[in-house]
């Protein structure tokens, strides 16, 4: 009972909240009184924690042995379209619904202080933007994921918009409009998938695979011919489509500078979220649809892949290196990481994926952890510039510990998280296309470079600034913090067994799929260079 | 035997209402007399608007009912020009809804204008009368009295302010372009009688086979004379000048209404007379689409005012529109009419807002007014947010319903290369969209407070507007077809638009 609609409860509990609380808000306004500031705090914290823990039950009740979706709910609500309300979880969406509902106490804990002004609103559009990400997350049906794909960016573009840093009003405009281009094409190639499925089966639906118990075939089951006259039908171009929308949102190469700007004006909340969660709404893109939809294009697509997601590790790391603002070289560094989960997704194998999968998960949580940690110094000095700082080991010691590990956690130390994604990614990428994933090692070490670079920067030394000497290391609430965040650091790091198992059935199920549907349609189409080169142009 | 009624008073029975109310309205005007004092006039004013919201939501009642029998019927058997489907009831229910939330809105927004004339009601019945009759209209002669009868009230509403120059400026420039454009249709309406000795779209449809050159001509110069009233582009220059010159609650009410009255009748016309001219008339559709589309939103990012660039939005959404009848299929007709209900709430909730800012005799229709609204004014900021993202065509809102409506409707279609190339522009102007979109948004959440602008104050009746518009926006954005399984009750509205265009074949 409780498990049936365990997902929309975990997806909505947070906007109910929301919506309860200004429902409270306005009732006490038209008693004359209002709300107070502190009331919004600690609901959305309390809503926030209960989500979580809700949330728990998906990874305790999820069976990994089972590769289909599992606490599915399926109820008809533009019926004659196949628009559903289809919800359902893998091994997949699991490790990244609980990323999300771990993420945001976490956040709303660790501002605060932080958010000065407007904190109603602030609180408000938190808890929306978490139930966009969960439900995005869980979706199964095109038109849904496709509604909280994009009223995720409502919340999100206030929040960098209202409450960030000098250049606020533009990073949030460039995050949004460059979100949306890539969404909008998503959209029409949406319309031709569906219309090529009406075709073949003569049924309109938006689901994703088929509901249980239903006879109706699902859009997996469709098939789109690789090549053929009309360049429309084709997989490479509703690829291209699909891949614009999700590459911007990683962001790949080309495509990554709204990420900086958004990034380091964001609020430290904002940073953490759109770090840890919202980039991976782009890479879980393309594994839950680019991939499975359009096998063909993804095997035709993977050298150009290969190719930008190396130029993103070594761009993102060479342009890291010479940052001179702590948050912007987090930030050029998640491109780099990304990069890497690139590679992961688009080796087409089974390590690759279960790293690129891991890999977001660790991403999520030592960036988030590295921008928990810049905000706090922020906080302390209203500045992020590395010369300001220096050997504030001394007065600091527990933060400079704890920005030792994270950072170590970043470049990938064994024994800690990110380690475990990056050597699975490698060894993946290693069997698909060997000469790449020796160049991607070169990445790993840039990122010991910059990562090491600034914290010795940062934290040793003689302290040169007399404002460093007095600053005040981490008190009882910002040690919470982070202390919540090192401890799946280093848990995954030495134990990542239960998360790879809950891996295994739904990437073997995904390629499984690729490999069914591409096995038929071994057609002979035009040679894949020249294919390449003539889509090289919708993609840009 | 007894002879069958000569007329069937029914089918009228929403016109002779309007009509009638609108005299009615006239009269109360008179009767009450001239009143002294500001608070008096508003207090007649306000009586007035009352009056004509009760007759307009008596018709309401009436099509509704009409609809749920499936039609009246015509109002002359013998010589059918006006008939009561369910497309006209749609069509009606629609243009009444849009007529009634802006008269609400209109009393206490003219007092504060410091135009409090009770004809403003009379008109306004007046222009709804004329459009009841172009959209039930089935013959190219009652068409055009409904146009004429819909567009003459409107020429004097945009100039009601008539101390503003704006306001005079506004009334001139709609009513020279409007006349030549009835012009033409009139022109292409003689042809195509000339062409095919039939007025009634039906004779036409069957007596046309589309190689006629003189037929072709009066259909071209007919369509010419409908593309002027849906503002598109190349004939929407009027619309800037006019939707900014005209005080904001007229141009909320012809913004929607005459846009919603145009699209039905066109579908009427679309499909009765269409058929053998398809192809051509199809690219010339497409190319209106994509040229509306195009010049509406690029024209849009580059407004300074309003009023402007919600004329310029209105221009680009006429563009969406038209992809539905590109289209041609009873999906893309399906979609037309879902897109003015959907058009209806987002752009009236827009100028609602304008609206309860107005200060004094002052639009509040400048860019800088909206500076750290959220701060001063947090429950229409948030509003204005909604309208804005509503008219982006973000989904969660009426507005992408209606823009996936019509998206869907154009790839299922034919679909060959041409149609999924105009979704593209669609999509990829949608894209420029949210850029001005989000002008207003950023400005009132982003910037800090500017002069205070604005009264503090909402009347009753631009409060109940505010409420329904917003409320419809979500609704018909999230759960368009979710109500009880019956076409009356609550929000079914793809099955009214599935049952109107049903009516028609």
């Amino acid at each position: 009972m409780f498990d049936a609609n365990l997902l929309s409860v975990v997806s909505f509990l947070p906007l109910g909240a929301a919506l309860l609380l200004l429902a409270l808000d306005q009732a006490a306004k038209s008693a004359g009184s209002e709300l107070a500031a502190p009331i919004w705090k600690v609901g959305g914290l309390a809503a926030s924690l209960v989500t979580f823990v809700v949330s728990l039950r998906l990874w305790t009740g999820y069976d990994p042995t089972i590769a289909d979706y599992q606490f599915v709910e399926h109820t008809p609500w533009l019926a004659e379209w196949g628009v559903n309300y289809f919800v359902g979880v893998d091994g997949i969406s699991v490790l990244l619904i609980l990323l999300t509902t771990f993420l945001q106490p976490i956040v709303l804990i660790a501002s605060w202080h932080d958010i000065k002004h407007s904190l109603k609103s602030y609180v408000f559009f938190m808890l929306a933007l978490e139930t966009g990400m969960i439900a995005t997350f869980a979706a199964l049906n095109l038109f849904q994921f496709y509604l909280f794909w994009e009223l995720m960016l409502i919340p999100m573009y206030f929040i960098i918009g209202i409450w960030g840093g000098p250049r606020r009003v533009y990073a949030a405009i460039k995050f949004f409009l460059f979100t949306m281009v890539g969404s909008l094409l998503m959209l029409v190639a949406m319309l031709v998938v569906y219309r090529l499925h009406f075709e073949q089966t003569g049924t309109f639906t938006l689901d994703l695979v088929a509901p249980p118990g239903g006879a109706l075939p699902g859009l997996l089951d469709t098939n789109i011919l690789p090549a053929g006259d009309v360049w429309w039908r084709t997989q490479p171009w509703l690829f291209a489509a699909f891949a614009l929308a999700f590459g911007i949102k990683v962001p790949v190469f080309p495509f990554h500078t709204w990420l900086p700007d958004a990034h380091v004006e964001a609020p430290t909340a904002g940073s953490v979220i759109l770090a840890g969660v919202l980039l991976k709404m782009g890479t879980y893109g393309f594994v839950r649809f680019a991939l499975p939809l359009f096998p063909d294009a993804s095997v035709q697509f993977a050298p150009l892949v290969f190719g930008l997601g190396l130029a993103g590790i070594l761009y993102g790391a060479l342009v890291a290196m010479v940052q001179k603002d702590i948050k912007k070289l987090v930030a050029y560094s998640s491109i780099a990481h990304l990069g890497f989960v690139m590679l992961g997704t688009f080796a087409l194998n089974d390590e690759g994926l279960k790293g690129a999968v891991l890999q977001m998960v660790s991403h999520g949580l030592s960036t988030g952890a590295l921008f928990l940690l810049v905000g706090m110094l922020y906080e302390r000095r209203h500045t992020r510039e590395i010369s300001a700082f220096g050997g504030i080991a001394k007065p600091m010691p527990v933060y400079a510990a704890m920005l030792g590990i994270v950072t170590m956690s970043s470049i990938g130390l064994p024994g800690l998280n990110g380690f475990v994604g990056e050597y699975l990614i490698l060894l993946g990428t290693f069997h698909a296309a060997p000469w790449v994933a020796v160049a991607a090692t070169l990445g790993v070490v840039l990122a010991a470079v910059y990562m090491l670079w600034m914290v010795r920067r940062v934290v040793f030394g003689p302290v040169e600034i007399a404002e460093n000497r007095g600053l005040i290391d981490l008190d009882l609430r910002e040690k919470l913090v982070i202390a919540a965040v090192v401890i799946p650091i280093i848990w995954i790091g030495v134990y990542p067994q239960p998360l790879l198992t809950r891996l295994s059935a739904p990437v073997g199920e995904i390629l499984r799929v690729m490999e069914a549907k591409r096995a038929p349609s071994a057609l002979p189409g035009a040679p894949p260079e020249a294919l390449q080169a003539s889509l090289a142009e919708p993609a840009r | 035997m007894i002879p069958a009624p000569l007329l069937n008073l029914a089918a009228a029975l929403p016109l002779l209402i309007v009509a009638g109310g609108a005299f009615l309205v006239l009269a109360l005007d008179l009767f009450l007399g001239i009143r002294a004092s500001e608070a008096d006039r508003y207090r007649k004013n306000a009586a007035l608007s009352l009056a004509s919201a009760g007759v307009l939501i008596v018709v309401i009642g009436s099509v509704a009912s009409a609809f749920r029998a499936g039609g009246a019927g015509e109002f002359s058997p013998e010589h059918p020009m006006f008939q009561l489907d369910r497309l006209a009831a749609y069509g009606i229910a629609v243009i009444c809804v849009g007529a009634l939330l802006s008269t609400l809105l209109s009393p206490y927004y003219l007092k504060e204008i410091g135009v409090q004339h009770g004809e403003y009601y009379a008109l306004t019945l007046l222009a709804t009368s004329g459009m009841i009759l172009l959209v039930g209209s089935v013959d190219l002669v009652s068409a055009f009295l409904g146009i004429e009868l819909m567009s003459i009230p409107i020429y004097v509403l945009a100039g009601f302010d008539r101390r503003k120059l704006r306001s005079n400026e506004s009334a001139l420039k709609y009513f020279l372009a409007g006349s030549f454009a009835s012009a033409l249709l009139l022109y292409g309406m003689a042809l195509l009688y000339g062409a095919t000795g039939q007025t009634s779209y039906a004779g036409i449809g069957a007596a046309f086979d589309g190689t006629d050159p003189i037929g072709v001509i009066g259909l071209a110069l007919v369509l010419v004379g409908f593309t002027f009233k849906i503002s598109a582009v190349p004939f929407h220059q009027w619309t800037p000048d006019v939707y900014e010159g005209a005080p904001a609650s007229v141009t909320a009410f012809m913004s929607i209404t005459v846009k919603a009255a145009a699209f039905v009748a066109l579908v009427r016309l679309a499909v009765a007379t269409f058929g053998q001219l398809a192809g051509p008339l199809t690219d010339v559709l497409w190319a209106l689409s994509a040229a509306t589309m195009i010049v509406g939103n690029l024209m849009a990012v580059i407004q300074d005012n309003v009023k402007r660039m919600l004329a310029y939005s209105s221009v680009a959404h006429a563009g969406y529109v038209l992809l539905g009848l590109v289209a041609g299929t009873s999906a893309g007709y399906e979609a037309v009419l879902f897109y003015v209900l959907a058009y209806l709430f987002m752009n009236l909730g827009a100028f609602a807002v304008i609206i309860a800012l107005t200060h004094r005799g002052h639009d509040a229709d400048r860019f800088e007014e909206y500076a750290g609204l959220a701060k001063r004014r947090p429950v229409l900021a948030a509003l204005m947010t909604l309208f804005m993202v509503g008219l982006a065509g973000i989904p969660g809102t009426a507005g992408f319903v209606a823009k996936f409506r019509v998206f869907m409707a154009a790839v299922q279609s034919d679909a060959s290369d041409r149609m999924v190339l105009l979704v593209v522009i669609a999509a990829l102007t949608s894209f420029v969209s949210v850029f001005y979109y989000l002008r207003l948004p950023r400005l009132m959440y982003m910037s800090e407070p500017g002069e205070a602008a604005g009264r503090q104050r909402l009347s009753l009746g631009e409060q109940g507007v505010l409420a329904v518009c917003a409320a419809a926006v979500i609704v018909l954005g999230l759960l368009p077809n979710n109500g009880p399984e019956d076409l009356l009750s609550f929000v079914r509205a793809f099955d009214w638009t599935r049952e109107a265009i049903a009516a028609l074949n």
